[in-house]
């Protein structure tokens, strides 16, 4: 590390940052479990290839239904595929659309909220009239209408999960624009001659990303249990690709012969997966946001 | 009070005008066509656009958007692709059973959370405290429906003496020991969802109030600690918890297409699900339609009751 402070005044909110991340993390344990096992599911979903022991969509009929042991440390499906190498070839699908959507309603959210904060006027009425109309919907079935109508695809997933998404960064966003606005840093950069643009991007923007770093988290939490749902409901990757949700859905069969693990092994790494972005987004909003810290 | 209401209703006309564009939209986005998936086997060209025709599909797209909500205006969604029946119909034929299961939902994660929730604020870091918040913490990342699951495992299959069947319905007035029996793992898993946000809520609203100054002075006068807990804090604390029922909706409404379709439950979410596949549309468009207006009713209604509970709450502004 490079200890020696840059005597660069610009420079020290992100110093502070970093800074206030490392010390958190020490003190606080939530931050490496929470980070330690996101980083575990970025590597098996980034080398899935060479990290699963078998073809994950690849027939075997004469080793179906072996239960957890030995060759198959998770067991295997009725048609003798191995479930821990779809588990693992699942987590692409899970993570990717975690990423993908949450990008989208990042990218889409953040901007509207930036616009409708600073503009103001018909503008914010308008945009905020829209938000209002997706929170009417509760999240899922906006998510199950969409996917629905798009047909039921991966791409088409992630663009539902990243629509239900936007509200809350769009009003995060223009919340913490709405704060910020009227004090002099603002108002001096306004009077330098800054354009628009530059204030919303240079001066405001800043000021929100903390904020957003945390809902970006918990969102990835939220969208991956989401895609399991809508897979769970055949809206997702279609068979014979693995998907975490539509494994569960097509164990629920052999549910009465007491073939459990067909179902434990997307279960639980459902399960760990949120788990882990919700712990890690928990303990950033902790580091990172001041205000909150200590009331939860 | 009229005033805010008042406004409050003016403020969702624009919105409910924007979900009704939405839906009309989404079904109009849809690759498939509809009167191929109505027509079934027909497909003469002269029937096709004579159905076309018919249903006022070659009509400019606001011109349809018109014709539609002036039917839904009349209480018409419009009738199943598959079986023909009216929508609205189907969807009152099922609601019973979906606001049974809610209704059962609600009362054990409100009951279940406030017990828990007042245990676990009084006790702070005690065993129950720290056993609650680690479900609590577990539950929002746990998906309901492998909870479901492992629940069918365990009480229908594992368990000897099958406790609670796999899934499946009878209907209240037809024998209600097995209408309950039925309910019971339902009901558990799709309130298991929100216990875990409801115990939050109980538990930090209380340690907010805990910390007021009217807290030490009850106290201080010498009250029992029955006495402060139960008329001086819980009072107060149980104001945010109104708002728990309303946000509970919502969960219950998304509930109930994942959990009605893992215990075959014959309400409106699985009506919805089964038509997805077929591209039945109408269902569920009236399904979505009905779900987003039961919630921006229902949270209306929370913040209403909100607001005549406490008095602190100014009903002159609006917060968007």
């Amino acid at each position: 590390m490079s200890g020696a402070a840059i005597p660069v005044v610009l420079r020290v909110p992100r110093e502070d940052r970093i800074g206030a991340i490392a010390y958190f993390a020490r003190r606080n344990p939530r931050m490496i479990v929470g980070g330690a096992l996101v980083v575990m599911w970025l590597f098996l979903a980034a080398f899935a290839p060479w990290v699963a022991p078998y073809d994950p969509i690849k027939v075997n009929v004469s080793d179906a239904l072996i239960p957890p042991g030995g060759a198959h440390l998770l067991g295997t499906d009725d048609l003798g595929r191995d479930v821990l190498s779809r588990v693992i070839w699942g987590s692409r699908v899970s993570l990717s659309v975690g990423v993908i959507s949450v990008s989208i309603g990042f990218f889409v959210g953040v901007s509207l909220g930036l616009a409708a904060g600073y503009l103001g006027g018909v503008f914010d009425l308008l945009a905020m009239r829209v938000i209002d109309a997706l929170l009417a919907f509760p999240a899922l079935v906006l998510a199950i209408a969409i996917t629905s109508a798009l047909g039921p695809q991966i791409q088409n997933a992630m663009i539902a999960i990243g629509i239900v998404a936007i509200p809350a960064y769009a009003r995060l966003t223009r919340g913490q624009v709405l704060a910020v606005r009227a004090r002099e840093f603002i108002v001096a950069a306004r009077t330098i001659g800054c354009s628009p643009l530059r204030i919303v991007l240079r001066h405001i923007f800043p000021n929100v990303t903390n904020a957003l770093v945390v809902q970006a988290t918990l969102a990835t939490a939220f969208a991956i249990l989401a895609e399991a749902a809508l897979s769970f409901l055949g809206l997702g990757p279609q068979p014979p690709y693995p998907s975490w949700g539509q494994d569960i859905n097509y164990s629920q069969r052999y549910l009465a012969n007491l073939k459990w693990w067909m179902s434990v092994g997307p279960g639980v790494a459902i399960f760990t997966a949120v788990f882990a972005f919700n712990f890690l987004g928990d303990a950033l909003r902790d580091a990172l946001d001041p205000r909150l810290r200590r009331s939860a | 009070m009229t005033r805010y209401i008042l406004r409050r209703l003016l403020l969702m006309i624009p919105v409910a005008f924007l979900v009704t564009v939405g839906i009309f939209v989404l079904v109009r986005i849809s690759p498939a066509d509809p009167v191929l998936a109505f027509a079934g086997e027909e497909r003469d060209p002269a029937a096709l656009a004579a159905m076309r025709e018919e249903f006022g599909l070659n009509q400019p797209i606001p011109v349809q958007y018109v014709a539609w909500i002036t039917h839904l205006a009349h209480g018409d969604l419009g009738r199943s692709f598959q079986t023909k029946q009216r929508v609205l119909e189907a969807i009152a034929e099922r609601l019973p059973a979906t606001a049974e299961l809610g209704l059962a939902a609600l009362l054990i994660s409100v009951t279940i959370a406030l017990v828990v929730g007042i245990a676990s604020a009084i006790k702070r870091n005690s065993f129950v405290d720290i056993a609650a918040s680690s479900v609590t913490l577990a539950g929002i990342s746990f998906p309901s429906f492998f909870l479901g699951i492992v629940l069918i495992l365990l009480f229908a299959y594992v368990i000897p003496g099958r406790i609670f069947p796999p899934g499946g319905y009878t209907p209240i007035g037809q024998d209600l020991s097995d209408n309950l029996r039925h309910l019971v793992l339902p009901a558990v898993t799709l309130a298991a969802g929100s216990l875990a946000v409801n115990l939050r809520q109980v538990r930090s609203s209380l340690l907010d109030v805990f910390g007021h100054d009217y807290m030490r002075t009850a106290r201080g006068k010498g009250l029992r600690e029955r006495t402060v807990i139960a008329r001086h804090a819980l009072k107060n604390a149980l104001i945010p918890v109104v708002t728990l029922i309303g946000i509970q909706i919502g969960a219950i409404i998304e509930g109930a297409f994942i959990i009605e379709t893992i215990f075959f439950w014959p309400g409106i979410g699985r009506l919805a699900v089964t038509a997805i596949p077929s591209g039945d549309y109408p269902v569920v468009q009236g399904v979505v339609l009905v779900s987003a207006f039961s919630f921006m009713l229902t949270t209306l209604f929370v913040d209403l009751l909100y607001a005549w509970i406490d008095p602190r709450i100014s009903y002159g502004r609006v917060t968007a």
